[in-house]
């Protein structure tokens, strides 16, 4: 596959050399959490659903959260994505402490360096696949022709160039998952979330859709993977397992299978 | 209301012995408040409208058979006579009735002069003046015992005596005067100075005033009396000096029962005075029986007219049912899809969601019948001050009948429920499997063979009506029949050729069948009733937004290129309504069908108030003012035509007439009638729209004054209520002509036929011809006045009127009597609008209604785009951006439509020879609203959008 992420510094280390267990001379972390508490609060009642969480991300890596139904596992992803508020802690994400960003600010930071991918694909159902590609590129600043192209180049790549012109119902689960990594990764994002990819799809096709987050982590793709999947959880270089709130293992494995 | 009921059994044996499918149907309107406050403050306004139809109809018609309490109490019957004794002898004749009758109670001799009555001032200058007063000659003893109640007759206490005189309410107000006031009568060239001795209530004979002859009848407008002994002023009449009208003598006659209830007797009251008298009299009017009829057809057409052109809005509060009712089936499909997968039958389905929909169908129906009789309560007070105006002003008492209200809360409860069984019927054919995984329906690939054979019927039925209905000249048929093979045709063709290009060419074809079949095959619209309109109205809606819909593309292609490509909010803001197809054209034929009705009455007024100066010159016939006298002490034209400030007058006499044409079948319908001198051609006479077989309208008028047996009657002639003219003669036809007091009739040929003139929309022939029939009854107190170049007319209009006081002279200019009488219709055009705008409020509800569940079905993708780096203004800008997408659209779509038909109508010379005109401060003005409305409509969704926490959306939804 040629590769379609963004080639910068900070990344380049473990980039070329995805193979390595990230143990070069202290890689700068894309991704680092400190002491992060998130609780909801349901009327009277308080759930503390991450309890001082610290964390880090280095350029390249691919990190398998895990843990059981319950455990926090999404809560850290929308926390340190920024998709969601924290009660206590810090999350500097690539150079900027997020949660101290206005509404705005964290908006367009999103856009510019991360990609999602979700369980249950959440494509714009209005759009067509190419359309839905465009989007980031479009929100990150891309001229109209110039994100066409480079969205209908992504969904190429990934074997999807006779459906751009479909909605997303008119897709199959594979492809719209397909569709949804190149939405996550046509952007060109520092670091990819993915929550539960293949937790819709058949053993085949999330088979597939694995292989293909695996080819991008090897062009040099920081992937952020929350999964309860043992076997998926096994292709990661480092596994993360998440319990009551905590993180209660942080084991890099090395090589992703 | 029994059907109502019995409608809603079954759905109270399922409310009641079926609880799943109660809590199914009414979880909903307990969860989601707000959601259900909208869709039952949009179903209400469609209640409300038509039971304020009703209301508005039931108004006009108290108000005008209260005139049957105020100017008739127990008369019952009025028998005109040619004199004093033609009066007596007919007294002595039906006397015999009097007690022997089973029908009638009483007969009582009136005399009635016209004249004008001033009161002095505390110098003895005439302080003010009443010009069109009746003078009415009473026995008070008799009066007061006449009929069976005397607090009925309004008659208090004795026979004034001589220099005395009771004043009637109105009058007295008029007047200012009470009892102990000097008033002056004056009649035939002499005046009476007479001492107010008491106040009557406008009630009875004491409210009773013989309509002019030139004048509507007694309906509920003011009757300025001045009740006397007999003798006390038609006295005045026998001297030699007198000129002016006699006094017209009369016999009232009462049936027996109350005011109302005497009216039912009618027929055989006429029967007994037939027999009695050996025939029924040539001047016998049945005044009572004929005002309670006008009152009943009057509020009929009212109900019938406002409910009309609240049919719109009544049909856009069905599309927004349906919609909702659309919108809740999706959002809830995977729902319903587990429902059916474990065992829930369709018909089950069907009965939840037509239970939902009987919920929010009744207590819409109950408020709107409440909030309709609140709006009929708004409208008859903006009537009065447009009726309460002016000479014959109408006082209205509103009035809500019950049986009003109940058909107002059954129809719009009707209508809601069958809107929902429906869409009900429509919306639970799913697929449970893919309604399950919440997939979409497969697009068909191949026509249906339902829509196949709906097409070849739509074909064959269309055709049918067609052939059957054009050559008939049937306007429904003509209209829509076309139409339905159109549509017909674009279904069956739909299966060979693209669907797109199908439907745009039917859907332009229908739009141009129903916008230019009027002028294409206008003798099948001549008079056509309003619900033509409707329908024409509904199918241009109907035709222009399936034409949209089926091309929005193009149309969003052409914002997201104003937008630079680049606005994520244009992109996304568009894409919902392109993509929900059926939702959008729902809204959009709901704000095209309400801003249609609203910019094209809007259009309509200014064409109509715009026509002052074309109108003036129609009307005038080259003259400036219009002077009228009293009709017992008329002005003469040589007095007026001395004048230095005048240049020339022509004396035209107004009577009362009764008319048999074709049209009416033979039978004779009241009139009126005007007979011209010579001079009224020499200014120019007054437009004529056909000049029949003679060169110019003056050609034809001098024809009238040389031929006694021809005529010529305005395209207005005959016809009750307004709108364009709706069966016109033609010249050549023949008109029979009677004296309504002596019997006599002539025959006539219509020579030409007039504009309609704003002055008199009578019919007209010579003098001599009408003083033939009429003899003495004719008098020459109408003058049309052409001022002296040099002379200012609305100057001489107040000297006419300061030097001719006691004549009773009002002169007024002819661009004022235009200026008045379109005023009275701008007026009447505006509170149309008024009621119309209710449809507005159905069409913002609606869009409120659908923005909020929008924002609800989309929780999840708008967690998404916020994750993707949508920022929150974004979110918000693209739901604006939604809305006011359809919102200007629809207003795009109505207001097109509204100006291409109002265009036809001109060009067509439907209401005349119109100039085309746009306002459009006051159609942006409308636009403007509309727009504002629906944004703040949408703000609150849209807010509510954008401050959706990402995380949240998606943990929620995931």
């Amino acid at each position: 596959m040629t590769t379609f992420l963004r080639k910068e510094a900070p990344m380049s280390a473990s980039a070329h050399d995805p193979s390595t267990d990230g143990s070069d001379a202290n890689p700068r972390p894309i991704l680092s959490a400190s002491g992060v508490c998130k609780r909801y609060r349901t009327g009277a009642e308080s759930v503390e659903a991450l309890r001082g969480v610290d964390f880090a991300v280095e350029p390249g890596e691919f990190v398998a959260v895990m843990g059981p139904s319950g455990s926090g596992k999404t809560t850290l992803l929308n926390c340190l994505s920024g998709l969601d508020d924290i009660d206590e802690g810090t999350v500097v994400l690539d150079g900027e402490r997020i949660h101290e960003l206005s509404d705005a600010r964290r908006t367009r930071h999103r856009a510019a360096s991360m990609g999602f991918v979700f369980q249950a694909f959440n494509l714009i159902p209005v759009f067509t696949a190419v359309e839905n590609v465009e989007l980031p590129l479009l929100l990150s600043g891309a001229a109209p022709k110039e994100a066409r192209r480079r969205a209908a180049e992504s969904l190429e790549r990934l074997g999807l160039g006779n459906r751009m012109g479909h909605r997303p119902p008119e897709l199959s689960g594979g492809e719209q998952q397909r569709v949804t990594v190149a939405r996550a990764v046509a952007g060109r994002p520092r670091i990819v979330w993915a929550d539960e990819p293949t937790g819709n799809l058949d053993s085949e096709t999330a088979a597939g859709v694995m292989d293909l987050l695996r080819d991008l982590h090897r062009d040099g793709l920081t992937l952020v993977l929350v999964t309860h999947d043992q076997a998926i959880g096994a292709m990661a270089q480092r596994r993360v397992v998440v319990r009551d709130g905590r993180i209660v293992s942080d084991e890099r494995v090395g090589v992703p299978r | 209301m029994s059907l109502v009921a019995l409608a809603s059994v079954p759905l109270l044996f399922l409310l009641v012995r079926r609880p799943v499918l109660r809590r199914l149907a009414l979880r909903n309107a307990s969860r989601r408040p707000r959601e259900t406050a909208l869709v039952v403050l949009g179903s209400m306004l469609g209640t409300a409208i038509i039971t304020s139809a009703f209301v508005v109809g039931d108004t006009l018609d108290a108000s005008l058979r209260q005139g049957a309490v105020t100017s008739l109490g127990p008369v019952d019957e009025v028998v005109r006579t040619t004199g004093a004794d033609e009066q007596a002898a007919l007294i002595r004749r039906l006397s015999a009735l009097d007690g022997s009758s089973p029908t009638i109670d009483g007969v009582l001799p009136l005399t009635i002069v016209p004249a004008a009555v001033s009161v002095s001032g505390p110098d003895g200058e005439v302080a003010r003046v009443e010009p069109a007063a009746s003078v009415v000659e009473v026995d008070f003893e008799a009066g007061r015992s006449f009929g069976g109640d005397p607090a009925a007759t309004g008659i208090e206490g004795g026979t004034p005596p001589p220099g005395r005189a009771a004043l009637g309410e109105d009058l007295a107000t008029a007047l200012g005067a009470g009892a102990g006031d000097q008033v002056t009568v004056y009649a035939y060239g002499d005046q009476l100075e007479l001492e107010v001795d008491r106040v009557l209530p406008r009630r009875g004979i004491a409210g009773f005033s013989l309509p002019d002859d030139a004048a509507p009848p007694p309906g509920g407008g003011s009757a300025p009396t001045l009740l006397v002994a007999p003798g006390t002023v038609s006295r005045l009449a026998a001297t030699d000096a007198a000129v002016g009208v006699a006094p017209a003598t009369v016999v009232a006659v009462s049936n027996r029962g109350g005011v109302f209830e005497g009216a039912t007797v009618t027929e055989t009251a006429v029967e007994e005075i037939g027999a009695s008298l050996g025939g029924v009299p040539p001047g016998l009017s049945t005044a009572k029986a004929d005002l309670l009829a006008q009152a009943d057809e009057v509020g009929a057409q009212f109900t019938e007219l406002f409910g009309s052109i609240g049919f719109f809005s009544v049909l856009a509060g069905v599309l927004l049912l349906v919609n909702i009712f659309v919108m809740l089936a999706q959002e809830r499909k995977s729902e319903l899809g587990m429902l059916r997968a474990v065992g829930l039958r369709r018909g089950a389905l069907v009965g939840s969601f037509t239970l939902e929909g009987w919920s929010y169908a009744l207590a819409a129906a109950l408020l709107g019948s409440v909030v309709g009789i609140g709006v009929g309560r708004v409208v008859a007070g903006v009537a009065t001050g447009i009726f309460g105006g002016g000479d014959g002003a109408l006082e209205l008492h509103f009035a809500a009948e019950r049986a009003s209200v109940e058909n107002g809360f059954a129809l719009g409860f009707a209508i809601s429920l069958v809107t929902v069984l429906l869409t009900s019927l429509f919306i639970s054919r799913l697929n449970v499997i893919r309604a399950i995984r919440d997939l979409p329906d497969p697009s068909a690939t191949r026509p249906r063979l339902r829509s196949l054979v709906a097409g070849a019927v739509a074909v064959v039925a269309g055709g049918a009506w067609s052939a059957s209905g054009i050559p008939s000249d049937e306007p429904f048929a003509t209209l829509a029949g076309p139409v339905l093979v159109v549509a017909g045709m674009a279904a069956l063709l739909s299966a060979v050729a693209p669907k797109r290009v199908v439907i745009s060419v039917a859907s332009a074809g229908a739009l141009t069948w129903a916008v230019s079949a009027f002028g294409i095959l206008p003798d099948a619209f001549e008079g056509a009733d309003i619900a033509v309109f409707v329908v024409q109205g509904v199918i241009l809606t109907a035709a222009a937004v399936a034409l949209v819909s089926h091309n929005q593309e193009a149309v969003a292609a052409a914002l997201r290129r104003l937008g630079g490509g680049r606005s994520m909010s244009i992109r996304l803001g568009l894409a919902y309504p392109l993509a929900r197809r059926f939702r959008t054209g729902m809204i959009l034929a709901m704000y095209s069908l309400v801003v249609f009705t609203l910019v094209f009455i809007i259009v309509l007024s200014d064409l109509f108030a715009g026509q002052v100066d074309q109108f003036t010159a129609d009307v005038s016939g080259g003259f400036d003012l219009q002077v009228s006298s009293n009709r017992s002490n008329p002005v003469t034209a040589d007095e007026v035509r001395a004048r230095d400030d005048v240049a020339a007058v022509a004396a035209l006499a107004d009577v009362g007439a009764e008319f048999a044409t074709s049209r009416t079948g033979g039978d004779f319908e009241d009139w009126y009638v005007t007979g011209i001198d010579g001079a009224f051609v020499e200014q120019g006479p007054t437009a004529l729209e056909d000049v029949g077989d003679f060169s110019d309208a003056a050609s034809a008028y001098r024809a009238v004054l040389s031929d006694p047996g021809t005529i010529i009657v305005s395209e207005f002639f005959l016809q009750d209520g307004g709108g364009p003219p709706e069966a016109a003669l033609a010249p050549g036809e023949q008109v029979s002509l009677r004296d309504p007091v002596s019997g006599r009739t002539a025959e006539l040929t219509v020579a030409a036929v007039a504009k309609s003139s704003f002055a008199n929309d009578g019919a007209y022939v010579s003098m001599r011809s009408l003083s033939e029939l009429y003899g003495p009854r004719v008098i020459p107190n109408r003058l049309l006045v052409a001022t002296a170049p040099s002379a200012d007319p609305q100057s001489v209009a107040g000297e006419l009127e300061a030097t001719y006081l006691v004549n009773g002279v009002e002169a007024e200019s002819f661009r004022d009597l235009v200026s008045e009488n379109l005023g009275f219709q701008t007026q009447f055009f505006r509170l149309m609008q008024g009621y119309l705008a209710l449809g507005l409020v159905v069409g913002v509800a609606g869009l409120g209604v659908v923005m909020v569940r929008a924002v609800r079905e989309r929780r999840r993708q708008v967690g998404v785009l916020r994750a993707l780096g949508y920022e929150a203004g974004a979110v918000r800008r693209a739901f604006m951006v939604e809305s006011a997408f359809v919102t200007l659209e629809g207003v795009a779509v109505g207001t097109t439509l509204a100006l291409v038909t109002a265009w036809r109508i001109v060009a067509n010379d439907t209401f005349g020879e119109l100039g085309f005109s746009v306002p459009w401060l006051e159609v942006g003005g409308l636009v403007v609203a509309t727009f504002v409305a629906s944004i703040l409509a949408t703000a609150a969704p849209a807010r509510q959008a954008a401050r959706i926490p990402p995380a949240v959306a998606l943990r929620l939804t995931d």
